[in-house]
């Protein structure tokens, strides 16, 4: 049987659904996962690549099937692509935290006149002509299928994809990452931090772990690395942010500084509510 | 049941002899993670690293008989082929055990050797020998609510110490053989004896709290549709699954496949799974019939105080504590227990384990 596209109940495409990789706003990150897929062969026995921008210099095509995007809208510009690729690609896959929660660019996006002023002083008009608010690219159009994370992680987007060439709906776990954690038998950084205390007879400064608001799916990976999660998968859809703040202060941390971790990928829907701009 | 003393330095002899006779020795030691000051059940390679008297663990030994992630099959959607994973089972020793984790093992069998047999469960559970050890309990513990403080089956060997020697007490045929192979063991004297009573009158009078279980099931059943009760509860609930994970008598799980890079071969998985997402409860047309943290937190400990326990006689709690320190914001049995007894007319608050104990239990690991 042929890898076809019945996403959504429309008719069967022809074998080989044709795929674009574009980039928006970001820093190529996710793009160059893709490159690292350990069976990139295999997957690209599944779809024919017809445009990617990191890897060669061909020309965006008028038709394709499938458009896997990158990268936070800042440009009018962006909006407009958005908007013809909508118009042309069945499926839309947004990879990574800049085209899902609008990342790191969305940073900027509090004070956004302010900040261009500071980089490009008088010349701001001209070299950052058509700047919108920074935001993620469902603000624009419509996202069939996620990989979230910064950076992706390749066997995440080969299980996705094969999902989204099937057409079935992808599962979304809504859970923060904590269960994952435990599941990996790491220990909590916020049991640690209150042992040292014990242990020291005194506060240690001890970064935060958002884990526990934190979109699952990563598999703790920075934690059972030694790092609290910074959130780099984006605020889960069940996060309890209002009681995992009473629990920081609880703690004797500073409810700022966990809303401020959180804005590092999550600006967007903590400050711009997620709302279209 | 058959009952020897040895000392304490025949541990080790012990140790060797399960090394001679089973693929894996498992027990509680440091985590290699990033630190901190928590233990978890791991291979065993050297005997100094085992923590007998160990506080808890992060994970219960519930993992080597429920996997995480247990393959179940292989696909191939082109040929419609099917390839059934075998449960492969190495022998395992599981050293240490706490009499609240093999009761919960007895709860697991009910569930899972019972109407229906999984295959998987049940290929571990026939090559794990289990050694089981006496324990004191810390603040959280409650065990005794229970009745899971003491344990009188599922083990092979339980270990209760003496201070200076363990008394030792040997369930099996091979229990049996590795004590007579291995260990210089001689009988208990009345001296022993004593000395065992003694520890245990110690054991129970360390239980600084007791939860009122008076009627819990009926009272649950009676406080269901209380919202201010369990929204009190509900509202401060992350709809994280730690809980889940942790606890050795959660055995939810999620069946899923997963397609390889090539897009036709496949694999179908079971992943822990826990009745706190909201996924759980969700079914055609989108429609969820647990939607909140209040519903699922009440539903969670519905299954287990009054489910369980009206189909087979038990609840679904060993009271171990890994939830108390898993969760952090303080959902606990305990605290869902005295909630359901407290009687605002009558003014009979449940008795409160006093909150210097609630705080360092949560210190410890999880
Ligand atoms: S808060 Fe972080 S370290 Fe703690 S359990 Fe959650 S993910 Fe793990
Ligand atoms: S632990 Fe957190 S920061 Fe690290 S990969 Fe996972 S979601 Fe991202
Ligand atoms: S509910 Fe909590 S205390 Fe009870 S068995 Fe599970 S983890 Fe242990
Ligand atoms: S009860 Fe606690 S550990 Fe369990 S899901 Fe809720 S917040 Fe997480």
């Amino acid at each position: 049987m042929s890898a076809a596209i019945h996403n959504h109940g429309s008719s069967l495409k022809p074998a080989y659904p044709r795929a674009i990789v574009l980039s928006l706003a970001s820093d190529f990150g996710c793009q160059l996962q893709l490159s690292n897929i350990a069976d990139l062969l295999d997957v690209l026995g599944t779809i024919k690549l017809e445009y990617w921008q990191l890897m060669s210099s061909a020309v965006l095509p008028a038709d394709y099937d499938i458009a896997i995007i990158e990268g936070a809208v800042t440009t009018q510009d962006h909006i407009e692509l958005l908007q013809q690729v909508r118009t042309v690609a069945q499926t839309i896959i947004a990879i990574g935290s800049c085209a899902i929660t609008g990342g790191v660019p969305a940073l900027a996006a509090q004070d956004l006149g302010k900040h261009v002023q500071a980089v490009y002083s008088d010349d701001a008009d001209r070299v950052a002509a058509g700047r919108v608010r920074p935001a993620p690219i469902s603000n624009y159009v419509a996202v069939d299928y996620l990989v979230a994370g910064c950076p992706i992680d390749p066997r995440e987007f080969v299980t996705v994809l094969q999902g989204a060439l099937l057409g079935v709906r992808q599962r979304q776990q809504r859970e923060p990452l904590c269960a994952q954690c435990k599941t990996m038998e790491a220990p909590c950084f916020y049991s640690i931090r209150a042992a040292q205390d014990i242990a020291d007879g005194m506060a240690t400064p001890q970064a935060l772990c958002l884990g526990l608001v934190t979109r699952t799916g990563c598999g703790a990976l920075c934690i059972t690395r030694g790092r609290p999660c910074t959130g780099c998968r984006g605020i889960a859809a069940d996060a309890n942010l209002s009681s995992a703040r009473t629990f920081i202060a609880n703690e004797g941390l500073d409810v700022d500084d966990f809303d401020d971790a959180l804005r590092i990928y999550s600006s967007h829907a903590l400050d711009d509510g997620g709302e279209e701009q | 049941m058959i009952y020897k003393i040895i000392e304490k330095w025949a541990l080790e002899d012990l140790f060797e002899g399960l090394r001679a006779n089973y693929d894996e020795v498992v027990g509680p030691q440091p985590s290699k993670g990033h630190g901190g000051p928590a233990l978890v059940f791991d291979k065993l390679t050297n005997f100094n690293d085992l923590r007998l008297d160990y506080d808890t663990t992060i994970l219960p030994p519930k993992k080597y008989f429920l996997n995480p992630d247990e393959r179940i099959l292989r696909f191939n959607r082109s040929t419609g082929d099917v390839f059934d994973t075998e449960p492969v089972q190495i022998s395992r020793a599981i050293f240490g055990m706490h009499p609240c984790d093999i009761n919960a093992l007895l709860l697991l069998d009910q569930i899972f050797l019972g109407d229906y047999v999984d295959p998987y469960y049940q290929a571990a559970r026939k090559s794990t020998f289990i050694i089981g050890t006496s324990c004191m309990p810390s603040p959280g513990h409650i065990c005794n609510a229970f009745g899971s403080d003491e344990v009188h089956r599922g083990f092979d060997l339980f270990l209760t110490d003496l201070g200076d020697r363990y008394f030792l007490s040997c369930a099996t045929v091979p229990a049996a053989e590795l004590v007579d192979k291995y260990l210089d063991a001689r009988e208990p004297v009345a001296a022993d004896i004593s000395d065992f009573q003694a520890r245990t009158r110690q054991f129970k009078a360390a239980f600084k709290y007791l939860p009122q279980m008076d009627q819990l099931p009926l009272l649950y059943g009676a406080k269901y549709e209380d919202e201010d009760l369990w929204n009190q509860i509900g509202d401060d609930c992350l709809s994280c699954g730690a809980c889940s994970m942790v606890c050795p008598v959660c055995h939810c799980f999620d069946v899923r496949d997963k397609l390889d890079a090539n897009g036709e071969t496949g694999l179908r998985h079971r992943v822990w799974d826990s009745c706190n997402f909201s996924e759980f409860a969700e079914v055609a047309h989108d429609y969820n019939f647990r939607p909140t943290h209040t519903s699922r937190v009440r539903y969670r400990f519905f299954h287990k105080f009054v489910g369980n326990f009206t189909r087979n006689g038990k609840m679904l709690c060993v009271g171990c504590s890994r939830c108390n320190r898993a969760c952090k914001v303080g959902i606990t049995p305990a605290r869902v227990i005295r909630a359901l007894q407290e009687d605002a007319n009558a003014n009979v608050g449940a008795e409160t384990p006093d909150s210097a104990d609630t705080v360092s239990a949560k210190k410890d690991c999880a």
